[in-house]
């Protein structure tokens, strides 16, 4: 199907380097020298403006079946999406960077008047992220699939971890649970049965939310029940949303540290519990005397790479066991992972992810981009050709592997003797340079 | 601040309430008592006579005088009529034979809703005397300017000073945008509430007399009864259920049952941070109170009288149902916490008032945050809303000046022979428009064996109490009298006084 992008940004070429292998992509973009990012993909780039008729036409936004304004300014995109659906009749995808154009339930109602069909906000979408990893307790990442009845946890595995004590076959893991991926030392696998976890790995676990909750107490015993001391460094758009969510878990002890005054006082106003610091994130003595070592999350989402980073070595030097880090730059993200961030997070990217989801939807809907892009995590119901048979048979892969059956509103994490049958919805976990071949297997669709 | 002004619309207030005499005088010659009648006819005159004379001397039109009107003359306007009307409520007393310092000691007490009584005997009065007393705690429950507001077209603008400078909570609350519009509703919101309760209390079992008397009382959080016992006098559990009710809606705040009303909205109450406060006070203080009386005259109704003593403390009503200076200390001890904290703003009930306690409280605790954070941003919140920096200072400063007032008044009453306890509890009971307090003053006893110069003491500090301290301080400052001149056009001291604030409506 065709795509229209309008913007070739990080966003936009996030978008089209991910969508160029399956569908007919066009990137329209003012900027000329943005065309050389798109020199090396399969798509076609069109200079001009996202808010020109004649250039949308040219673009055949006439046939389009998705349109996607994610130029840097909010009012250009407005404007490209109602043109776009004044010409034909794609979905529009508009992305803002204010909260004003979004309603209380974070819908951008007002602007369906201009045959906008979604708007999201990518700091809005960073901060529901990162309020998942926060509220798992020594996860690293965190994801909750099909309606909430499969959730995602990944943990990065210290030494003396029960998970370590012996070979997989014999770890006995929570009924209804299953790591289905390990990293190690940068690549990514499907273990078996007699796979030995080491301290270092970082492991993948799905299934059902009662047996996450087991698996959270195996992997992280003590913290049930405690306070959570969660500190954010930054009180922007990001900061803001990110305390006002969690306020609402009443077990955590929340503090935004926020450089700027008068941006604290109104933070202060606005926020109902959460302690607001007045003070600069990337102040070595000002984070000491605030004990902000004690802490058990350390949130740093400044908008700035360098002083994010600053403040999220800083916090972990002072013994924060969980640091996550807002990235700008996607090509910062194994960067600071690999320095000792434990989760590098960027709203772009979370903004990528979003998109994409609704644009590979149909039989097959992306849930989840794991690891930077590194695996991904699809829904998908099996054709009505596939042959039934049971899992042991299917063979054991080293880059996929099915999570879950979803039957009803209850997932069934499935064992060897489980059986696949035509017209099951099915969660697999694979990596990236799995993805289609899986997806083939099971749809039985050339694309 | 200019006088010509001042005296023209204290004139015009005046000179409204020589109508509130015709009331009194209807009772009165319904009765036959015709010599009390006289006296109210008299009383009105002169009231008339005193305000036509003010406005005249004033000279300016009333329209230009109110429409200019600043809030230091606000204040003053409303603290000199307050005092004036207190003087002309006073003249029925002095005719029917009580002494002047007595006199006008009782029609503060009444005015203010205070509930303090000089009189000795109660048999030596007329009905006519004792409907007047409790029209005048009716008048001023809700404010006599409030009601001036209400039905004086001319006030419409410049009421906007004098409706907040008469009823001065901690943040300035309006049910309509239009000053006049609010008080009218208030007023039928307040009247309409007094008629539902003369119905119930008639229909439980009180003479239509009674029940009147008791209603505006009531309503007012006022506490003045012309049973010589006091509601305990009936013996009438009904009766008692029943006040306790409407005391406890005459403690909360009306613009907010008004907009409760208005919308058919209860959540709007069960929301409110003040109404919450209050209402976990009354229960607090009732629970502790059985408690300390313990049950053995059975459950009910020792909680009937525990609920119904609360109430009548914390609202600053006054009402006795029994004699609580005959109970233990520890029960008189919570009566006398209560009365340092008051009804909800925007109510009938005096003292320092719910909300001005929730402010401090979360000021106090902020401020014990801030040495643990000394960078810490830690605004004071009230029903999730920042409570901006001068009004912290103006609540603040409130119970410094509360306290001082408190201070001195007691010093002068003990000072004058009274004990320790009665000083102490005469002036809050008095300062906070409460009425009875222990000992000497207790619910069953008069302030009339005080020193004259306590009873004069105690008046002012009624005055003071019930325009919530401020309004009167400010306008006794020096630089109010040095920057005054009598009217506008005098150019000799055409400065702004200090306290000046920019015209009203600005």
């Amino acid at each position: 199907m065709r795509i229209v992008i309008v913007g070739g940004g990080q966003i936009g070429s996030s978008l089209a380097r991910a969508l160029a292998a399956t569908h007919e992509v066009v990137v329209i973009d003012h900027a000329p020298h943005v065309a050389d990012v798109f020199q090396s993909m399969d798509v076609e780039f069109l200079p001009g403006s996202g808010t020109s008729e004649e250039v949308l036409s040219r673009a055949g936004v006439q046939d389009c079946e998705f349109f996607v304004a994610a130029t840097g300014l909010d009012e250009v995109n407005i404007v490209a999406c109602a043109l776009a659906n004044r010409l034909g009749r794609p979905q529009t995808i508009c992305l803002v960077s204010r909260a004003e154009f979004l309603d209380s339930s974070g819908e951008g109602g007002g602007l369906r008047a201009f045959g906008i069909d979604r708007v999201v906000w990518p700091e809005a979408q960073l901060a529901s992220d990162i309020e998942r990893i926060v509220t798992a307790p020594g996860a690293i990442d965190a994801e909750v699939f099909a309606g909430g009845i499969v959730r995602l946890l990944e943990y990065r595995l210290e030494a003396g971890s029960p998970l370590t004590a012996t070979i997989l076959g014999s770890l006995h893991l929570p009924r209804g649970s299953l790591i289905v991926a390990v990293k190690r030392g940068g690549r990514i696998f499907v273990p078996r049965g007699t796979t030995q976890l080491q301290a270092g790995d970082k492991v993948i676990v799905m299934g059902t939310p009662e047996a996450m909750h087991a698996v959270e107490a195996l992997v992280h015993p003590g913290r049930a029940g405690g306070r959570l001391q969660v500190t954010i460094i930054g009180g922007g758009d990001v900061g803001f949303q990110l305390a006002e969510k969690l306020e609402q878990a009443p077990s955590l002890d929340l503090r935004v540290l926020e450089s700027d005054p008068d941006r604290g006082a109104w933070l202060a106003a606005k926020l109902r519990r959460t302690l607001v610091l007045n003070g600069d994130g990337t102040d070595l003595e000002f984070l000491e005397s605030e004990n902000v070592g004690r802490s058990d999350v350390l949130v740093s989402v400044i908008d700035n790479d360098e002083r994010n980073l600053l403040a999220s070595l800083l916090g972990r030097q002072l013994g924060v066991p969980k640091v996550i880090t807002r990235v700008g730059r996607n090509a910062n993200l194994r960067l600071f992972e690999r320095v000792g961030i434990d989760v590098a997070i960027s709203a772009r990217g979370a903004a990528v992810v979003s998109i994409l989801h609704q644009i590979t939807g149909g039989t097959t809907s992306l849930l989840a981009v794991v690891e930077h892009g590194e695996a991904r995590v699809f829904e998908l119901v099996v054709a009505p050709s596939f042959e039934s048979r049971q899992l042991k048979d299917m063979g054991t892969s080293e880059d996929a592997i099915v999570a879950a059956i979803l039957r009803g509103n209850r997932a069934v994490v499935p064992r060897g003797d489980d059986r696949i049958n035509a017209g099951d919805r099915i969660v697999v976990f694979c990596t990236q340079a799995a993805a289609d071949r899986v997806r083939q297997y099971f749809t039985r669709e050339s694309s | 601040m200019r006088y010509s002004l001042v005296v023209h619309v204290c004139g015009v207030l005046v000179r409204l309430f020589g109508g509130m005499f015709l009331a009194p005088l209807s009772v009165a010659l319904y009765y036959r008592e015709y010599h009390d009648a006289r006296g109210f006819a008299v009383a009105a005159f002169m009231t008339l006579a005193v305000g036509q004379l003010m406005r005249r001397a004033g000279g300016t039109s009333a329209e230009e005088a109110v429409e200019r009107m600043r809030r230091v003359e606000g204040l003053a306007v409303v603290s000199a009529s307050w005092l004036l009307i207190a003087h002309l409520a006073a003249v029925p007393y002095v005719w029917v034979g009580v002494g002047p310092i007595d006199a006008l000691f009782e029609s503060m007490s009444g005015l203010t809703t205070t509930g303090a009584t000089v009189f000795r005997d109660f048999s030596a009065f007329g009905r006519g005397i004792f409907f007047w007393r409790s029209m005048t705690q009716w008048l001023g429950g809700m404010g006599v300017i409030a009601l001036f507001v209400a039905v004086l077209p001319r006030l419409a603008i410049g009421g906007r000073e004098l409706f907040f400078a008469e009823a001065p909570g901690p943040s300035e609350e309006k049910v309509s945008p239009q000053i006049r519009r609010t008080a009218a509703l208030l007023w039928r919101l307040y009247a309409g509430l007094t008629l539902l309760l003369v119905v119930a209390l008639w229909l439980a079992g009180l003479s239509l007399y009674d029940a009147v008397c008791h209603a505006m009382t009531t309503l007012a959080a006022g506490g003045f009864s012309p049973h010589p016992l006091s509601i305990g006098g009936y013996q009438n559990p009904a009766v008692e259920w029943i006040i306790i009710v409407f005391m406890f809606i005459a403690g909360a705040n009306f613009a907010l049952q008004y907009r409760a009303l208005a919308k058919r909205d209860l959540n709007i109450l069960a929301a409110d941070e003040e109404l919450r406060a209050y209402t976990a006070i009354v229960l607090v203080a009732a629970a502790l109170l059985v408690l300390a009386l313990g049950v053995g005259e059975g459950v009910v109704p020792t909680v009937r009288t525990a609920l119904f003593q609360v109430l009548s403390i914390l609202t600053t009503t006054g009402y006795a149902s029994v004699d609580f200076q005959l109970w233990s200390e520890q029960a008189k001890m919570v009566l006398l916490v209560l009365m340092f904290i008051g009804g909800c703003a925007g109510s009938a009930a005096g003292g320092p008032k719910v909300v001005r306690h929730i402010v401090l409280a979360r000021f106090t605790l902020q401020s014990l945050r801030r040495t643990l954070h000394p960078r810490a941003v830690l605004p004071v919140k009230l029903g999730g809303r920042v409570v901006p920096e001068p009004i912290l200072q103006v609540v603040v400063v409130f119970f410094l000046f509360y306290l001082l007032v408190f201070s001195i008044c007691a010093g002068i009453v003990v000072a004058l022979g009274a004990d320790i306890v009665t000083g102490l509890t005469a002036t809050i009971a008095s300062l906070g428009n409460i009425g009875p307090g222990f000992n000497q003053v207790g619910p069953m006893a008069h302030y009339g064996d005080l020193h004259p110069v306590s009873r004069v003491t105690l008046t002012l500090a009624m005055w003071i109490g019930r325009l919530e301290v401020l309004t009167v301080l400010v306008v006794l400052r020096p630089e109010v009298w040095r920057s005054g001149q009598w009217s506008a056009e005098g150019r000799h001291a055409a400065r702004e006084s200090l306290v000046g604030s920019p015209p009203a409506g600005a």
